[in-house]
């Protein structure tokens, strides 16, 4: 970097004393400007639409830059900039704050990085779709909603911004709405996050109930001298870290994220990969402090991400479309993510979190442009051979696919690096497990690759029209590409964040390890897959059973399905009961409209339909005063 | 009545002119019947509507009044202002919907308005009351017209059979309430709030039983009014059966009448017996959470899915109520405020899609994001609202109350119960709302024929739809308003 131009630039920003701040209004607001003259004065200019979605993202990401530079040079402390929101007598007080420490100028450069790059490429991938300037409304509007759970200085506010992504998500889901499992996909995301949240609103308000703000500083200040017992404690931090389960899809609230697939591949690739599920895991490490103190709380989050990310690991094994194995391994680097922050490291756990953040924007843009190439084709059993039709899709995806799965020098290497030592220094069962996890990542990822871009080509017709991206969806690509490899290096993002605890030395032994596992994996994945014929039938010879099971993603989706399905129809029965039995025995059936008779609804009238109804109520009365009174 | 003894007619005619401009107006409404022609029905409607509006503006340069009035009868606090009001605000968007439903009216299309206008004579008047008389006059004053009012489509079925089993049930609540209140006399020898009030605290040991047994009983009458469990069986007949304007002043009007009476009742009168009233509303918060939420789950006719859904809304707000605390009642009024508008925008996009499709049922919602993106935003706004997604004004009603009962957990731990029940309630309430989004944006329409929208409506739909996105981004006014209201009870 140029050091004057630094030293200029930081100077230009320091002239007039609180321009970091302004910007810092700016970076959250353009997005949202953006989205509202697109929705209500150029939805018909599908060219000034873009034009505007992309430079409100560009104007966010050049701030932030400014912003991380006059960090990065001078130092200067971020001042809590806020205004005064809500007041309801002495109880509440909400304010509308912006943080701008370390984590949060990191969390921006991710978001308006790999956003901006995810804005240009969809320019490519939603050329000709009819809803063009409706898909940058809402992917302006979801970035303004991320940046600003990633701004919020207090829990109430966090919150809103977090139910507004949701919002956001769920219209993106359902962006083509035409297609009915696109549409069921958006409210299953919609109300499986709701759960989560609503248990977060729930912790929220104990923790203001016994420390009387919202206010994260005031929060951490608060907390030691409170003296709330473990139990509390625990409870306070189980609930917040619901929302994350909700959001980053944990399990057993991790069924939405593979449906939201449905969505077009940009979204999947800056929503449903690299920032919003994400969100859950920074809100966990903005909040460390809430959760640290509580080993009770430390270890459920340790082990449901624990178990997250084996489970998820193993079911993508066996899917078969290009988007789900990339979800499935979403869910599987998430869990990681939230087994770091129950292991005690916030510190890591962002680390993984940036880079995972530039290898699967990546591998989400690289198989939309495989998608895109072969009108509209996801099915990876109906590839191969692709690697010379597609040169830059390809070498772009292999980097992403060696980051991903932790092959030095890339920069997954290096954070799930710290995420495996931390796990071999506190937990040895999660240790197997991350480890085996680690293996199954190589793996499955080998096998895509292989299948998808080597081999004989399985559809000959699409294969001959297959052709490279333009240039607006590759650019994007060997951008995140660089960042991929080099966004671990020399320890930069930990160090930027507050460097991590000294690990102590590793025997060569371990380290030798943690490099071979995914190679290994990746020898696995070629015996078996790097064939012009490939097939997954010796796997499935291999597994039997188990292979059923991780196909059908362990029944989560039709257990949830009968559990709806016996709840409401439980509901339905006791109503028609109630309709049909009791009210009928006392002489009526509800509202009689269904009949459309006259004579019989008089008659139902007559015969004292009423009575039944009045003998409820006359119920209702006796019961309570009975229980009031004589008690 | 202290200040102004000399000359208190004066302050009370001052107090009363709301409620004698409005029956005046009504009387004219009865009189223009006879010289106007009928093809101006839907002009007189406008008109009132009109009027309405401006006593609404009128009404905010009135002056709450210390003390009480009518040989203290009747208040003109700033409870009683808010109350006036909100009943205002909503008498003007049922009139709007009346006008537009009016060709739909057989005959007495004015007397319709004129009914309308008494009934919200008597919600006026019950926003002030301090006595037991007054309450039950002014609240049959409003029930006697809803009878008439719900039966009005004298022709259709399920419209009488509404008004019939509104008439019988109601009777049988307001014979409770009068029941009851002979009790309290009885025991006590008042029917006066303030009075009662400090004859309890006086009391300092257990009331009689006769007391309670009266108190419960004048409960029962409201809790009928608010549709709280156990007496909500009415409500989701009476909702789908009566014309649609009628429901929206039922869910709206009513609901808010009856929770000035509760909140005044309970607040002051009987706020000395707290400790009988406050673990039974609880449990009935609970209860009424539940069956509300759970009820709505089948149901596929809209209004008999918000008939469900404001029993279910009663229960949120008696969780404020049971809360006790100022932050509780506050709470029920800002939730009360932004409920309003919530409601009104669904009605009022209900009564334009019906006016069209003629059916009630959510089914014929679909595609109504195509067919009408004005009414269809409307439409899902104000699920979305009632579902209390943030940032729309639905959100910060549900804050509040749900900070308002944890906060009251902390000296109860069955507080906490309540507030687990109520974040439960929300993650079913999103499931039946969101069915009605997917009708109106997922599915596709019958008959893509789009939908007429008139000028009045389309001003109301714009000011409820600014009112639920501005009161969940700046709900400072109405937060600061409600806080002023509460503040009457004097509670921490």
């Amino acid at each position: 970097m140029n050091h004057w131009l630094l030293n200029y630039s930081v100077d230009w920003g320091m002239r007039n004393g609180h321009t970091p701040i302004c910007s810092v209004w700016i970076i959250l607001f353009a997005p949202l400007v953006a989205a509202a003259l697109i929705a209500l004065v150029t939805p018909k200019w599908k060219g000034v639409s873009a034009a505007l979605s992309i430079g409100a993202i560009a104007l966010s990401f050049a701030l932030s830059m400014g912003l991380f530079l006059v960090f990065a040079v001078k130092h200067i402390a971020h001042q809590p900039h806020t205004i005064q929101w809500l007041v309801v007598g002495d109880a509440v007080r909400i304010e509308f704050g912006m943080i701008t420490d370390p984590l949060a100028m990191l969390m921006l450069l991710v978001v308006t990085g790999v956003g901006l790059a995810i804005h240009v490429y969809s320019l490519g991938y939603m050329k000709g779709d009819p809803g063009f300037s409706r898909f940058f409304a809402c992917l302006s509007l979801f970035t303004f909603s991320m940046l600003g759970i990633v701004l919020s200085n207090n829990f109430i506010q966090i919150f809103i911004f977090w139910e507004l992504v949701g919002a956001s998500s769920y219209l993106l889901i359902g962006f083509w709405f035409e297609k009915p499992s696109a549409a069921e996909a958006g409210k299953k995301a919609f109300l499986t996050t709701r759960i989560g949240d609503v248990g977060m609103m729930l912790g929220i308000l104990l923790l203001w109930s016994r420390a009387g703000t919202f206010n994260f500083a005031e929060l951490q200040a608060k907390l030691p001298s409170l003296g709330l017992s473990p139990g509390i404690l625990a409870l306070i931090g189980v609930l917040i870290f619901t929302g994350a389960v909700g959001k980053s899809a944990q399990v057993p609230l991790h069924v939405w994220l593979p449906d939201a697939m449905e969505g077009p591949t940009p979204v999947s690739a800056l929503i449903h990969a690299a920032t919003m599920v994400a969100a859950g895991v920074y809100m966990l490490c903005r909040v460390s402090w809430l959760i640290l103190p509580s080993a009770t709380a430390l270890h459920l989050i340790a082990w449901i991400g624990g178990i997250t990310a084996i489970m998820a690991a193993t079911i993508a094994i066996a899917q078969n479309d290009i988007k789900r194995i990339l979800a499935y391994s979403t869910l599987s680097q998430l869990g990681y993510m939230v087994m770091t922050v129950g292991l005690g490291g916030p510190t890591q756990a962002m680390f993984h979190l940036t880079t995972h953040a530039f290898f699967k924007a990546l591998l989400f843009l690289g198989a939309g442009s495989v998608i895109v190439a072969l009108h509209h084709e996801q099915d990876i059993w109906k590839m191969g051979g692709l690697w010379k039709k597609m040169p830059i899709t390809f070498w772009t995806f292999l980097i992403g696919t060696l980051a991903l799965a932790g092959v030095p020098p890339l920069s997954g290497f290096y954070s799930k690096d710290e995420i495996l030592l931390l796990a071999f220094e506190k937990s040895t069962p999660l240790f197997i497990m991350a480890i085996t996890t680690a293996f199954l990542t190589a793996y499955y990822m080998g096998r895509e690759v292989f299948v998808v871009f080597f081999g004989q080509p399985r559809d000959r017709h699409s294969y001959d029209h297959a052709h490279e991206s333009p240039l607006v969806m590759t650019l994007p690509l060997i951008f995140l590409a660089l960042l991929s490899i080099v966004a671990g290096w020399h320890g930069r993002v930990p160090d930027f964040l507050g460097a991590l605890p000294e690990t102590g030395h590793h025997s060569v032994l371990l380290t030798g390890g943690l490099i071979a596992v995914p190679l290994f994996g990746f020898l696995v994945a070629a015996t078996i897959y790097w064939k012009p014929e490939p097939s997954d039938a010796p796997v499935k010879a291999a597994l039997g059973q188990l292979w059923t099971w991780v196909e059908n993603k362990y029944y989560f989706d039709e257990l949830y399905a009968w559990i709806v399905k016996y709840v409401q129809g439980t509901i339905a029965t006791i109503c028609d009961l109630f309709d049909r039995w009791i009210l009928q025995r006392l002489g009526i059936g509800g509202l009689s409209v269904g009949t459309g008779l006259l004579g019989r609804t008089v008659r139902l009238l007559q015969t004292g339909s009423i009575s039944g109804y009045a003998f409820l109520v006359g119920l209702g009365v006796t019961v309570i005063i009975y229980c009031v009174v004589v008690r | 009545m202290t200040g102004f003894i000399g000359n208190a007619w004066i302050w009370n005619l001052y107090a009363v002119q709301l409620e004698c401009l409005l029956a005046i107006w009504g009387i004219l409404i009865l009189l223009s019947d006879a010289f106007a022609p009928t093809s101006n029905r839907r002009t007189i409607g406008y008109m009132t509507a009109g009027f309405v509006a401006a006593a609404l503006l009128y009404s905010f340069f009135l002056v709450p009044l210390q003390g009480s009035l009518f040989n203290g009868m009747y208040r003109l606090d700033t409870f009683a202002l808010y109350f006036k009001r909100l009943f205002l605000l909503a008498l003007t968007m049922v009139l709007v919907m009346a006008a537009e439903f009016s060709p739909r009216i057989e005959s007495g299309v004015a007397e319709f308005y004129a009914l309308l206008m008494f009934c919200a004579v008597g919600m006026l008047l019950i926003a002030s009351v301090n006595d037991f008389i007054l309450l039950f006059v002014a609240l049959e004053l409003v029930t006697i017209t809803f009878y008439v009012l719900a039966s009005y489509l004298r022709r259709q079925i399920p419209s009488l059979e509404a008004g019939t089993k509104y008439l019988i049930l109601g009777a049988l609540s307001s014979g409770f309430t009068v029941y009851g209140i002979a009790y309290i006399f009885g025991t006590t020898g008042t029917t006066n709030f303030d009075t009662l009030s400090r004859h309890l605290s006086a009391l300092g040991a257990q009331p009689p039983l006769a007391f309670t047994f009266g108190m419960l009983l004048v409960l029962t009458g409201l809790g009928f009014k608010i549709a709280s469990v156990p007496f909500q069986i009415w409500a989701p007949d009476v909702y789908q059966g009566a014309p649609t304007p009628v429901t929206a002043f039922l869910a709206v009007g009513s609901k808010a009448a009856g929770f000035a009476l509760l909140l005044r009742v309970l607040f002051t009168g009987l706020m000395p017996v707290q400790y009988i009233w406050g673990p039974l509303l609880l449990v009935l918060a609970g209860a009424t959470l539940l069956y509300g939420n759970l009820g709505a789950i089948p149901q596929h006719n809209i209004k008999r899915l918000l008939g469900y859904s404001s029993i279910g809304h009663a229960g949120y707000m008696l969780m404020g109520i049971a809360a006790g605390n100022a932050l509780g009642v506050s709470a029920v009024l800002f939730y009360l405020g932004q409920y309003a508008f919530t409601n009104l925008c669904a009605f009022l996009a209900i009564i334009a899609v019906t006016a069209v499709t003629g059916s009630d049922e959510i089914a014929s919602f679909s595609g109504l994001g195509k067919r009408s993106p004005i009414l269809g935003l409307a439409l899902f706004l104000s699920m979305m609202s009632l579902a209390g997604v943030p940032p729309l004004s639905g959100f910060f009603g549900k804050f509040q109350l749900f900070a308002a009962v944890i906060r009251r957990a902390q000296t109860d731990g069955h507080y906490y119960v309540l507030a687990v029940i109520g974040a439960v309630a929300v993650v079913i309430s999103l499931y039946f709302y969101l069915g009605v989004g997917r009708a109106i944006y997922m599915q596709e329409a019958e008959d893509p024929s789009p939908i007429p929208v008139s000028k009045p409506m389309r001003l109301a739909l714009y000011v409820c739809m600014v009112a639920m996105i501005g009161l969940g981004i700046y709900q400072l006014p109405l937060v600061n308003a409600s806080i002023m209201a509460a503040k009457v009870f004097g509670l921490h």
